[in-house]
């Protein structure tokens, strides 16, 4: 690409419209097709460039005004820059101006030497010298002294050429005053021959100028030798010719045309008329076809026209108008009152009755007639919902009369309810589709009324009654709501007589209703929130709508309180063994899980905060009852795991308590299945055993569960319910636990003292032992079928049921020993022998007393000589052999860990 | 595409003056565009542009060929109050354009009030030897009296333009 053109210089530097111009400068392109743009003050000068050289171009200047850069475009190097720049002025050609080109001079000059501008014709400085230092100015007044009757204007006739001086260049040099002179003679001489360079300069344009004029006059002097001196004689008789022609043509059509006039004026005189007499016809027509609109434009129009005519035909066509119209208004105020109507077409017909200029007041008996409805359609409404609740309640009746010796006859009617609607919840929803449905209209007419959309005037006091009639509407429709679920939060004295009470369902049958009656007057809420309602009015319904979500809330914990409390039922007794905590029923899950959805519930239902709601739980009221209802709910779950320990169910459960001794040292787990068999319900041992494990697990992760869940959901639960359940069932677990061991140490240490003195034993025996004694063997047996039975229920348990078992019978052995008179040598050996066996066996489930207690035992049976005591380490070396199963069993347990107590 | 230097170099006005016909214009083009135009029109006011590098730095000098005629005596002052250097020019074939020299240079030095301005006396013209009217020592003695440089040129040939333009830039170095 070219390198873009510069503009270095310009000849001329300034100029009128039209000035030739030298522009000069570089990269103006190689041939004259490379020009293809110039700009001369920013009008475009392409069409007159003339491209000369790359360094030159000749152009004549557009009609920019001011100073402007001269901007070359070439095709090759672009959009070009400026150093110099051009100077457009627009020249005022004054009549002393010389000028080779025609000038349109009508608009710009009136003729008249004293209008012209002397700016125009008068140089500044005549003489050519700069005034610069001419600060002081001569005054004026001794000037008029000096030249009386003489002026400085060098235009004026008295033009004084002493007063220009003093007045312009009292201060010239005498020097200057003549180069001064020198400029000016040389500025006539200048003019002069200007003349006659000004012809020389355009001397084609004044040859033209005379060629034409003689031309001009030759064709003259043809024409008048050949037409006569007055060529426009002939034309002016034509027109005047021409004129009276026109008269006649037209003067016909205009005479017709006035009659024409005449003519429509006296028609419309008489479809005015017309009008007036017909109008009663017509309003009945129309009033008939409905259109108000034309009736009202009609009586309108017969008003402006005949009211103030005094015609007494007028009159009376005007009275039996007046007649019609008040039979209109009449018949539309009825209308208007008359519901249910939409607000458009109420408004309608307000608009009618201002126009119609009605003597009632429309929009506010609309809203009064609007409000009247509401009103009626609520007590309507309650009346039906109420008749049909006491027909329900007699057919209910009925029915309870005709089975009363069905001894279900209190389960009967719920299963009916359920599947029906209870009526009291349908008198809710409809009540709410009633205030939803009209309220807002009834509002929105109000606002209408009030912000002069009406076109009515507001009397006074309406703002005070329009307010009470919204608040009485509204406080009635939460009256009704309440009395119809919640009536204990109303005033009883008052409210409830107003109201009428509902017969109140049972909480099974109200409660799966609740969430959608919060439903429903949550959305009429909405509804009425974006209505714009005062807060006065809100908060009403806010109230009511806090109670019921407390309501709501207390009413679904009690329901899952009651299904909790019927879990007992449930209970299968069925071991399922999960990775973390073994040896539960699905117990706990369930109640795990119904506590669980009653959180989802009323989370979903009742805590969450819709427009315009307090969080519920801000309520201290509210936290309280929430905090009651989840103590009763978990508390419930307390009372089921303590009723499945301790209660009996069916009758069956004696049977089971009695100890019997043989079934201990026999075969004990036949005895389940034999049970199994029978009833499903296992042995009271085994549902204690169950129970304790699911009464730690519930302690330990349902109720940890459930609070994290609580925390979840956005409760603000205080601890203090799960604390105090947590503490109960700790004391449950100690009790099931106490019981447990009561059930199965006092049985197994009762064993031990008639099996050892079984076949008269006496430990003055002289009797050399060979082994321990059979009712070591059996103690050692009925702890393994202790722990099997509670390893078989939760391995966990062991650990707690095991070692309070062998401090029992510690405690039992320590007992007997101290209870033998007298001991021979084999005696003792066979003692030591026994006990030795013991201590060892149960080492693995030894608390420190047990522990104790042993080597007490120990004590109490009197020394050995050592060769007496080899003896014993035989036998237990034997027995260490011989039982080796056993011992396994017992032991197993070291490998996984400390014994706790 | 007109891309403004970032820093405007220094800009210095001169202005060319002198009687009618005696080559400003002439002299300029050719200072400018090293060209020389044979026919003659009078000027009225042209201005040019030049940039020139002096010594590494950039000058930038705008030529004024003004209008010698005296019909445009009255705007002269206007123009020579904007003039930082002045080059007068006369022709050494005319006698009168030497003597009018003497007016050029009181209007300037009435208008600069400046008696050290920057000033140059050109005698145009000195191709024509043979028409010679106006001797070098005649107008070298005038110089010396104005405390100025004389320079005989040509525009036709271009003798001695390099040196006025040496001249000139030496002002503003």
């Amino acid at each position: 690409m070219a390198p873009p053109p510069v503009v270095t210089g310009l000849s001329p530097i300034e100029g009128p419209p039209g000035t030739r111009i030298t522009i000069r400068g570089e990269n103006f392109g190689d041939k004259p097709s490379d020009l293809i743009g110039l700009t001369i003050c920013g009008c475009d000068c392409l069409l007159s460039a003339e491209w000369k050289s790359p360094n030159k171009i000749i152009a004549r200047s557009g009609p920019g005004k001011g100073k402007g850069d001269v901007i070359v475009t070439t095709r090759l190097g672009g959009v070009g820059s400026c150093n110099v720049s051009f100077k457009g002025y627009h020249e005022t050609i004054g009549p002393m101006k010389e000028s080779a080109v025609w000038v349109e001079e009508a608009p710009l000059f009136v003729w008249g030497r004293h209008s012209l501008s002397p700016s125009s014709y008068q140089q500044e400085d005549p003489l050519g010298l700069s005034v610069e230092g001419n600060d002081k100015k001569f005054p004026e007044d001794d000037l008029l002294e000096l030249f009386p009757n003489c002026s400085g204007d060098i235009t004026m006739d008295n033009f004084s050429a002493c007063w220009f001086l003093l007045e312009n260049h009292h201060c010239t040099s005498f020097n200057d005053l003549q180069a001064g002179l020198l400029h000016l003679r040389r500025k006539v001489e200048g003019q002069k021959e200007g003349q006659l360079s000004f012809l020389k300069a355009n001397v084609g344009s004044v040859m033209d100028q005379v060629d034409t004029i003689v031309a001009l006059k030759e064709k003259f002097e043809k024409d008048t030798a050949f037409y006569g001196t007055e060529p426009t004689l002939k034309l002016e008789k034509s027109i005047k010719e021409s004129e009276r022609e026109a008269r006649k043509l037209f003067d016909d059509v205009l005479a017709r045309r006035d009659r024409a006039e005449k003519t429509r004026n006296a028609l419309n005189v008489l479809a005015r008329f017309r009008f007036l007499f017909c109008l009663p016809c017509v309003i009945d027509r129309n009033i008939k076809k409905g259109d108000y609109d034309i009736v009202i434009n009609d009586y309108m129009r017969v008003k402006n026209l005949f009211n103030k005519s005094e015609v007494p035909v007028f009159r009376t066509a005007l009275s039996e108008i007046e007649k019609r119209v008040v039979g209109l208004q009449k018949m539309l105020h009825e209308k208007l009152q008359k519901m249910p109507i939409t607000i458009e077409e109420q408004k309608r017909l307000i608009r009618y009755l201002i126009n119609l200029d009605a003597p009632y007041e429309p929009a506010w008996d609309a809203i009064k007639s609007h409000s009247d409805y509401i009103n009626l359609r609520f007590k309507q409404c309650y009346e039906e919902h109420k008749a049909a609740e006491a027909a329900l309640a007699e057919e209910l009746n009925k029915v309870k009369n005709s089975h009363s010796a069905s001894k279900y006859s209190k389960y009967s009617p719920p299963q009916d309810a359920l599947s029906t609607v209870p009526e009291n919840i349908l008198f809710i929803e409809e009540l709410c589709e009633i205030l939803s449905e009209l309220f807002p209209d009834l509002w929105k007419l109000g606002q209408s009324y009030f912000t002069g959309e009406l076109h009515v005037k507001v009397e006074p006091g309406r703002q005070a009654g329009f307010k009470h009639m919204v608040l009485t509407i509204i406080e009635m429709f939460c009256k009704t709501l309440r009395s119809a679920i919640i009536p204990h939060t109303l005033d009883k004295n008052v409210d409830r007589q107003l109201c009428g009470a509902w017969s109140l369902s049972d909480i099974d049958i109200i409660a799966p209703w609740l969430p959608a009656c919060l439903r429903y007057i949550r959305a009429t809420y909405k509804i009425l929130i974006k209505l714009d309602l005062p807060s006065e009015a809100l908060d009403i319904i806010a109230g009511l709508i806090l109670d019921l979500r407390v309501y709501c809330m207390s009413i679904l914990f009690k329901q899952t309180t009651e299904q909790v409390k019927h879990l007992h039922k449930q209970e299968t007794w069925k071991i399922e063994f999960c990775s973390t905590h073994s040896g539960i029923t699905d117990l706990p899950v369930k109640f795990e899980q119904s506590v669980q959805e009653a959180i989802h519930l009323i989370k979903e239902s009742v805590l969450t905060n819709e427009q315009r709601e307090m969080p519920l739980l801000d309520n201290a009221s509210a936290q309280k009852e929430l905090d009651k209802q989840v103590e009763n709910l978990l508390s419930a779950f307390h009372g089921v795991l303590k009723n499945l320990a301790f209660q009996d169910d069916d009758g069956d459960g004696g049977e089971d308590r009695s100890p019997v001794v043989s079934q201990l040292i026999g075969t004990p787990i036949t005895s389940y299945r034999t049970h199994d068999a029978t009833n499903n319900i296992p042995v009271w041992e085994y549902r204690l055993l169950t129970t304790l494990s699911n009464c730690q697990y519930t302690n330990n992760t349902v109720l940890n569960h459930i609070s994290d869940s609580f925390i979840k959901s956005g409760y603000l639960l205080s601890k203090m319910p799960i604390e105090n359940v947590k503490s109960k069932l700790v004391t449950l677990e100690k009790a099931i636990l106490d019981a447990y061991l009561e059930q199965k140490s006092d049985p197994l240490v009762g064993t031990i003292e008639p099996s050892m003195y079984l076949g008269r034993f006496d430990w003055d025996t002289d009797i050399t032992p060979s082994d321990i004694r059979p009712y070591a063997k059996e103690c050692i047996n009925n702890l393994i079928h202790v722990h099997s039975e509670v390893y078989s229920v939760s391995p966990t348990l062991v650990d707690s049921v095991l070692p309070q078992v062998v401090q029992t019978i510690a405690e039992e052995l320590y007992r007997l020993m101290s209870c033998v008179q007298k001991f021979s040598v084999p005696g003792i050996q066979q003692a030591r022998a026994d006990i030795g066996a013991l201590q060892e066996i149960f080492s693995g489930y030894s608390t420190p007393k047990a522990k104790t207690f042993f080597i007490e035992a120990l004590e109490i049976i009197p020394p050995l000589t050592k060769a007496d005591s080899t003896i014993i380490e035989d036998i237990l070396k034997q027995c260490r052999i011989k039982m080796r199963l056993q011992i396994l069993c017992l032991s197993q347990h070291r490998t996984n860990g400390p014994v706790k107590t | 595409m007109s891309k403004k230097p970032a820093t405007q170099p220094a800009l210095h006005k001169v202005i060319m003056v002198g009687s009618g016909g005696v080559g400003k214009s002439a002299l300029t083009l050719q200072f400018m565009y090293d060209e020389f135009v044979e026919d003659y029109e009078p000027t009225k006011a042209d201005s040019y542009r030049k940039k020139i590098l002096l010594d590494g730095e950039e000058v930038q000098i705008d030529i004024l060929d003004t209008a010698g005629q005296e019909d445009y005596a009255a705007i002269r002052d206007n123009y020579f109050r904007s003039g930082e250097g002045f080059l007068c020019i006369f022709s050494i074939t005319e006698d009168e354009s030497f003597q009018a020299t003497q007016d050029f240079r009181e209007q300037i030095l009435r208008v600069k009030n400046d008696e050290n301005i920057p000033f140059l006396l050109v005698g145009n013209k000195c191709d024509l030897e043979d028409k010679r009217k106006v001797s070098y020592q005649e107008a070298s003695d005038r110089a010396k009296q104005w405390g100025v440089t004389y320079v005989e040129t040509s525009a036709k040939t271009r003798e001695h333009v390099d040196k006025v333009n040496s001249i000139v830039c030496r002002w503003y170095c």
